[in-house]
């Protein structure tokens, strides 16, 4: 113990030695020439983004067969090839063939497209009327239109890594011709591959987009409080709403509970700023159990094989009645 | 943001209003307890940087009970800021100046001293009697619960139902009574 006490002193200045040395210097030179050579940029018309694909050593055939391994599926060449050629690349190459009285003719990814889509379309409403055997059909097209929005479809696109393998005239494409690129994939792997492996693909890189949404904001509801009475009706019951809690009633945090009882038990309770909202929110927390659709629902099924049938009995009837 | 999270949102920074009743209770004591419900430390989102505490509404402050012959001996201080401006109160005589001065003093005593103090202290709201406006009222909607039941005292229990209770025995009607 004495020789640390000792050597205390010494200790503590060797300490502080090292803690003065990680100090980063960045030396007087540094921001000057970064501005410098940022203003020569700026002067030049901004930074020069170069396609990736007009490197050297770009290897087209190779990426479009990697990208295929990559996702695990047997593309055929020519398909996926055709998957990635956009309308504005064809024109563009016409135009400079015509220059050099030269010709051969180019597909474009059109019809590949609109194969993708129309089989998504159909594929997805059977595997969310599966998986939400409740949920009103307009909420199940809501949450389609969603998924195959060009916003989606797009940024699923942009994370395969297409960026760069899309044959477009301008770079970097934009989201139009990234979802149409993702919807010619989905055509090509169809067309090769058959229907269940494409439902599969649909499946793992589309309807997983759900994860963690709200699937009842796809559901537009105008007057939730009259819904809910002619659907409890139906049944042969009578639903009454009742003020269950309020806090504050005069103050501008006024907040208010509202609970719906049928038959004297409770269904569900909900709060607003006024009485009015909390009954319209109760009424909807309501809707949402009867669609199967409530806060601590489970998780939406994303193992569903092959492609599932409809069932079309459970379901409840929004606009037929 | 949709509804329903609007809403969650809106029910779970709601304030309620508390009302506590004095009478009878240990100003130093009540305070605690009274501190808690108005920072929000009672609920399970507390931070100290959260504003999530609610309004205590105190009634019956005149009725308050302090400790052995703390009326006679605790003293409060003040100081004008002059020279020879120290004063030192009893509790007797500011309780008969503000009837709610000893339990404001106590719930800001029993905080801790920060920045945050003097705006939470804007949400106790003290009523000497029991009388409390209107809008007040309605605002309302839980109870604290008493830190000690309130005694009955004698001279509050009927006439009629003092005399009824079972005695021991009479005084012989020469006795005289001190």
């Amino acid at each position: 113990m004495a020789f640390v006490r000792r050597f205390m002193p010494i200790l503590s200045r060797l300490v502080q030695n090292t803690s003065s040395n990680q100090h980063q210097k960045i030396h007087r030179w540094v921001a000057p020439t970064l501005r410098e050579l940022n203003r020569r940029e700026d002067k030049n018309g901004g930074k020069i983004i170069s396609p990736r694909n007009t490197y050297l050593e770009w290897n087209l055939e190779a990426e479009l067969f990697a990208f295929g391994k990559r996702l695990k599926e047997d593309f055929d060449a020519a398909l996926l090839f055709q998957a990635f050629t956009d309308r504005s690349y064809v024109i563009k190459e016409e135009m400079k063939q015509k220059e050099i009285k030269f010709d051969i003719k180019m597909k474009d990814n059109r019809e590949l497209a609109e194969d993708g889509y129309k089989f998504m379309d159909e594929y997805i409403d059977l595997y969310l009327q599966a998986v939400l055997p409740k949920f009103p059909i307009e909420g199940v097209t809501g949450i389609k239109n969603h998924l195959l929005s060009e916003k989606v479809l797009a940024n699923i696109s942009f994370h395969l890594g297409t960026k760069d393998i899309i044959l477009a005239a301008e770079y970097p494409v934009d989201n139009y011709k990234l979802a149409n690129t993702f919807k010619a994939i989905v055509g090509a792997l169809y067309r090769s591959s058959g229907e269940e492996r494409t439902a599969h693909f649909v499946r793992d890189f589309v309807i997983t987009q759900l994860q963690g949404q709200d699937v009842n904001e796809f559901l537009h509801i105008e007057d939730p409080w009259k819904l809910l009475k002619e659907l409890i009706s139906k049944a042969g019951s009578n639903i009454e709403p009742r003020l269950i809690g309020q806090a504050g009633t005069n103050t501008l945090l006024a907040c208010y509970r509202v609970g719906i009882y049928i038959n004297k038990e409770m269904l569900s309770a909900g709060f607003g700023e006024t009485v009015n909202i909390a009954k319209e929110m109760a009424s909807r927390e309501a809707l949402k159990k009867l669609f199967g659709t409530q806060e601590n629902m489970y998780p939406i099924n994303f193992r569903l094989k092959g492609i599932p049938k409809t069932n079309p009995e459970m379901r409840y009837q929004i606009a037929a009645s | 943001m949709s509804a329903a999270k609007r809403v969650q949102q809106w029910a779970t920074f709601a304030r309620t209003w508390h009302i506590f009743d004095c009478k009878w209770q240990d100003p130093y004591q009540s305070a605690n307890i009274i501190k808690k419900y108005l920072m929000g430390l009672h609920k399970p989102i507390y931070h100290p940087m959260n504003d999530c505490g609610d309004v205590v509404v105190c009634i019956n402050s005149r009725e308050i009970a302090l400790r052995g012959d703390d009326w006679r001996k605790r003293a409060y201080f003040h100081h004008t800021g002059y020279p020879g401006g120290a004063s030192w109160t009893l509790a007797w005589e500011l309780h008969n100046k503000d009837p709610t001065m000893i339990i404001k003093k106590a719930v800001y005593r029993a905080m801790k001293g920060n920045l945050q103090r003097r705006h939470t202290m804007e949400r106790l709201f003290i009523y000497p009697g029991e009388e409390i406006p209107e809008d007040i009222k309605q605002n309302v909607s839980n109870q604290i619960r008493q830190l000690r039941l309130v005694p009955q005292r004698l001279d509050h229990i009927p006439e009629e139902e003092v005399q009824q209770y079972p005695k021991v025995m009479e005084y012989p009607p020469d006795y005289v009574l001190k």
